[in-house]
């Protein structure tokens, strides 16, 4: 049986295969996964907020996009991986509550979106491809990431399973 | 007003607040019912929002959730959370309908939920207002049926001004059925400013 690791909200792990990282519940936040097929070594981050300027509280870098990536990039490199050769998969971002966001208010935020956008932002920054994604939508998902492949298996309610 | 310098004297008016406005929901939820109807004491709780899933419910149960944000002289968000099986139950009593003959969410139970959760939250929020002297305004509602953690975690980030504190009060119905306790919650989410002004209200602020 492999090690089966759970990320909790504003949070990240890496880890080495076989293990499966996992993490429940997402709605407006982001799973950000990458992971380095030659080493078989991958992590995840759970993330809340796009960047840290929205909270005054920035000391857990794991909440935020831009300061996740860099910390989870960091301790990828740390154990050996390379950047080049570094793919990443984008779960969540959701807008749950779609219709009365869009319903003409302005000063609530699509944050789902938002953190989808500057991830995707940061990764470009950094040279790593986003290889799949299932974000966006207005449904909350859990995902599985097996660090034995680098496959990404997306649980939701609403929208059954998926494997990216 | 700091969130942390709240009181215990302050902290029982809010939860004396929150019951009287509770109770004005438990009532109109009984009366829609006609069901016995429980409401326990309301718990405040202020944590860091990354502890959201903490609140009510358990984080992977599916639950139906109605979000309403209000404005006006307070501001904030009521989010009303039935797992799966209260929430059937609930359409079945709306609805009519022999119990247990609702086994899913479609758009007739969507909106038998959304116009009971729009009634409760106008119950409160009148009761409220009444005692408080305040004018709060309400939403539509909207619903999603999905993870209570998913919920949760939209409802604070997307709609919450505050991206680091969550102010929650929260309130648990009860049905008292006659094998089975079924449950609900009311959670009350006022933005961190509007607490200072239910205290200012009551002479507390």
């Amino acid at each position: 049986m492999s090690d089966q690791l759970i990320v909790k909200i504003a949070d990240f792990k890496v880890a080495q295969s076989p293990a499966i990282i996992t993490t429940h519940g997402l709605g407006s936040c982001l799973a950000i996964t990458i992971y380095d097929p030659q080493m078989k070594i991958g992590g995840l981050a759970h993330v809340m907020l796009p960047e840290p300027d929205l909270a005054r509280n920035q000391s857990n870098p794991a909440k935020f996009v831009t300061t996740a990536l860099k910390e989870l990039i960091l301790s990828l490199e740390g154990m050996g991986c390379s950047r080049i050769r570094m793919v990443s998969k984008l779960v969540g971002g959701a807008n749950m509550f779609s219709k009365l966001l869009n319903s003409g208010k302005t000063s609530y935020s699509n944050i789902g979106q938002r953190n989808t956008q500057q991830a995707k932002q940061e990764l470009n920054n950094y040279g790593i491809p986003i290889v799949a994604e299932d974000t966006g939508a207005d449904y909350g998902r859990s995902v599985e990431f097996l660090t034995s492949s680098g496959t990404v298996i997306v649980h939701s309610f609403r929208a059954g399973l998926k494997e990216l | 007003m700091e969130l942390n310098e709240l009181g215990a004297i302050q902290l029982d008016a809010l939860k004396e607040v929150a019951n009287i406005g509770a109770c004005h929901a438990a009532t109109a939820l009984s009366e829609l019912t006609n069901e016995k109807v429980l409401v326990n004491v309301p718990v405040i709780r202020i944590n860091p929002i990354e502890e959201i899933f903490n609140l009510a419910a358990k984080p992977n149960e599916v639950v139906a959730g109605v979000l309403i944000y209000f404005l006006g002289d307070m501001t904030g968000r009521t989010l009303l959370m039935f797992p799966q099986e209260a929430a059937w139950h609930l359409t079945d009593c709306l609805l009519r309908k022999p119990v247990g003959s609702t086994t899913g969410i479609g758009e007739l139970e969507e909106s038998a939920l959304k116009e009971v959760s729009n009634v409760l939250t106008c119950a409160y929020m009148n009761a409220l207002g009444d005692l408080l002297g305040l004018v709060m305004v309400p939403s539509v509602p909207s619903m999603t049926v999905d993870m209570a953690s998913a919920v949760l975690d939209a409802v604070s980030l997307d709609f919450g001004n505050d991206k680091d504190l969550v102010v929650c009060i929260e309130t648990e119905f009860r049905f008292v059925e006659k094998n089975a306790v079924l449950h609900g919650y009311f959670l009350l989410l006022p933005d961190p400013d509007s607490l200072g002004v239910i205290l200012k209200a009551i002479h507390l602020g």
